[in-house]
């Protein structure tokens, strides 16, 4: 989508709805002045009019193109004014932006969903996208590790999925409290605790880079060939065009030639979980 | 490529005129060296042919320093870039790859490219840094440019290369075929005796393919011992004619201001919560090198390093890359 032409120019969007997540996770509900539509994996450049633009994915359905969620976690200073914002307020759109998940391809397999912490919003942007073919998928396996039982967001929506044929959620967390009566441990602990057939199975990593990291090793150790690990890669960036160099990582902008990107692609590339 | 020639009083003439209808830049000699001007009724004869290398990157005349990129103003008047080296030609290439990208094209770029024309001119002599053969660039343009301009003592000579350097030329009414084949036979010698002082001065410098497995293999030792004297200032990529990497700034009204910024520069990779690549000086340092040896020539066709040298003359640290690769291929060698 290019308003007049022009890459750079940002589509504008109205917020109609502000959802507190967590103390530091809000969820903006944003309708935009033109249709807008993405595929799920893709990202948006959001802006706060005279302040400033960071990337984000949505985390609503790619199905829908008239109204747009975006979750956003209160890191520093462009997030912090999204946190200020009321409904009412005018932002800028750009985008959608780089490769997403290729669906298509998980037709007749198991997917297995490994997720951390915000990482939790462009996933649940790729379950609206899954249940959506959901005939054409054998099973969804989501596994989510938070710090802390209140950090877990969306929490209706683990619920929700384990009332869905085909799909099971399970999660995990870091630091117990006295309600906590789940699983305590990484989120790679879950995985000791879920059936897959690795035959018919592909995986999905998204959240922080530690867990990035140490969720891919684990994959790789389980058996998951390296080109059916899905990676959504999070890099510094400006100007999500493929242009700015902010976000290179070895021979890749990845912005334009990801953010998703198979381990297989960018394992040789440098620095890639930093 | 065909060649006009033109006497070269009648040719200063003929630049006269074209100033009513372009702007005309010109590398002219100053105190301290070669650089660009703007071309006036009072200067034309102060225009150096043949020399290289002008301070200033081609880059800077389309990749502005600032650039409100969402205020809709752009054609400016057609220009003439004149007296440009074949390196910065040659420079342009990645600049247009990533600026001209069918899928995002950059409509302040591709204006400014459109609306002007290119004059290269042939290196007769180098500069103590040049190295472009070292990295296969002729010190002559072929191809890239829309024209090459010559000066053999009072004739001006032109190599007509692209379609709109065909009909440039065309609106000079004074230029006649260049059919003398000694001027060709001199220009030719000149070409051969600047080739051979580059290769000559610069036959320690390994070559581009060479360089990338050296500096893709060199450990962080040589890497400390070279960022020892930088100061993180940029002025190596902002005097880079390939290095294009920017910021979008916001101002009210969604405008976007496009910035040149620089690898060189903490915090050009810093992302949330903290997490930096590039923290560490030795590595903001390697990174340049990487990314032009190493990386951009995996994904670009064009090159991401001429071999112009400027980054040499620039570093406030007076770090030589070509003293860098030089220890480098010394040490592959034992
Ligand atoms: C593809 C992608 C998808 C994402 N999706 C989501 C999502 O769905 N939800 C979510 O919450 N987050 C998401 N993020 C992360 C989000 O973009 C960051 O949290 C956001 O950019 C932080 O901006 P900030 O200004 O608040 O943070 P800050 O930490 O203040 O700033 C980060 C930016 O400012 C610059 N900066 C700040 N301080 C300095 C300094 N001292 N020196 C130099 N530069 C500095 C950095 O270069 C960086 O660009 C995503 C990121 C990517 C790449
Ligand atoms: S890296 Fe140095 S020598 Fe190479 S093009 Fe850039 S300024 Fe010139
Ligand atoms: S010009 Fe020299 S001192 Fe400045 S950033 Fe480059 S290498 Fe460092
Ligand atoms: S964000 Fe600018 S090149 Fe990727």
């Amino acid at each position: 989508m290019q308003v007049n032409n022009n890459i750079y120019a940002p589509l504008k969007a109205r917020l109609t709805e502000v959802i507190e997540e967590s103390p530091l996770i809000k969820t903006l509900v944003l309708i935009p002045e033109e249709k807008f539509s993405f595929n799920t994996g893709q990202f948006i450049e959001l802006s706060v009019d005279g302040i400033g633009e960071a990337p984000f994915t949505p985390s609503s359905s790619p199905l829908v193109s008239d109204r747009l969620e975006v979750t956003i976690m209160k890191t520093g200073y462009v997030t912090g004014y999204m946190h200020e914002l009321k409904p009412g307020a005018i932002m800028g759109i750009r985008g959608p932006y780089g490769r997403g998940y290729p669906v298509e391809s998980f037709y007749g397999k198991e997917v297995l969903i490994l997720g951390g912490g915000c990482g939790l919003a462009p996933i649940r942007s790729l379950l609206y996208a899954l249940e959506n073919i959901s005939d054409k998928l054998e099973r969804v396996v989501l596994c989510y590790g938070s710090k802390t039982p209140s950090d877990c967001i969306y929490k209706p929506l683990f619920t929700r999925l384990n009332n869905t044929p085909k799909f099971e959620a399970h999660r995990t967390v870091d630091k117990a409290d006295e309600e906590w009566g789940g699983n305590v441990g990484v989120v790679t602990t879950l995985l000791e605790k879920v059936k897959i057939n690795l035959r018919k199975s592909l995986a999905v990593v998204c959240g922080p880079p530690v867990m990035m990291k140490f969720g891919t090793l684990k994959l790789v150790e389980m058996g998951y060939p390296d080109d059916l690990i899905y990676l959504s890669m999070e890099k510094n960036m400006s100007c999500g065009l493929g242009k700015c160099g902010h976000c290179m990582m070895g021979k890749f902008f990845v912005c334009k030639d990801g953010p998703v990107f198979t381990y297989n692609e960018i394992k040789d590339q440098p620095d890639i979980w930093n | 490529m065909r060649y006009l020639s033109i006497n070269k009083e009648e040719w200063d003439v003929a630049l006269e005129r074209l100033l009513s209808s372009y702007t005309v830049f010109a590398t002219i000699s100053n105190g301290y060296g070669l650089d660009y001007e703007v071309v006036t009724a009072g200067n034309i004869r102060d225009i150096s042919y043949d020399r290289p290398k002008p301070a200033t990157p081609l880059k800077t005349f389309f990749l502005p320093v600032r650039e409100n990129v969402t205020s809709g103003k752009h054609a400016e008047r057609q220009r003439i870039i004149l007296g440009i080296p074949n390196c910065d030609i040659k420079g342009l290439g990645i600049l247009d790859e990533i600026y001209l990208d069918k899928d995002y094209t950059d409509i302040s770029y591709r204006e400014r490219r459109e609306t002007t024309l290119l004059i290269s001119s042939d290196c007769f002599d180098m500069e103590k840094n040049c190295h472009c053969s070292s990295y296969g660039i002729k010190p002559y343009s072929e191809d890239g440019a829309d024209l090459a301009v010559i000066q053999i003592d009072d004739h001006i000579i032109l190599r007509v290369i692209t379609p709109k350097g065909e009909e440039f030329s065309s609106q000079l009414t004074m230029l006649k075929p260049a059919e003398n084949g000694e001027i060709l036979n001199e220009i030719e010698k000149y070409h051969k005796a600047v080739e051979s002082l580059l290769s000559s001065a610069n036959k320690a410098l390994p070559d581009f393919e060479t360089t990338g497995k050296l500096v893709s293999a060199a450990g962080g030792k040589i890497w400390e011992k070279y960022s020892s004297h930088c100061v993180s200032c940029g002025a190596c990529t902002t005097i880079c004619p390939t290095c294009s990497c920017f910021l979008l700034i916001d101002r009210p009204g969604f405008e976007k201001i496009k910035q040149m910024d620089a690898c060189q520069y903490p915090g050009f990779e810093r992302t949330a919560g903290g997490g930096d690549s590039l923290f560490e000086l030795s590595e903001r340092f390697r990174n340049r090198y990487l990314c032009k040896y190493v990386w951009k020539s995996r994904k670009f066709r064009s090159t991401a390093c001429t071999g112009c040298g400027r980054c040499i003359e620039a570093c406030l640290g007076k770090i030589s890359k070509n003293e860098l690769f030089t220890e480098l291929t010394h040490a592959s060698q034992q």
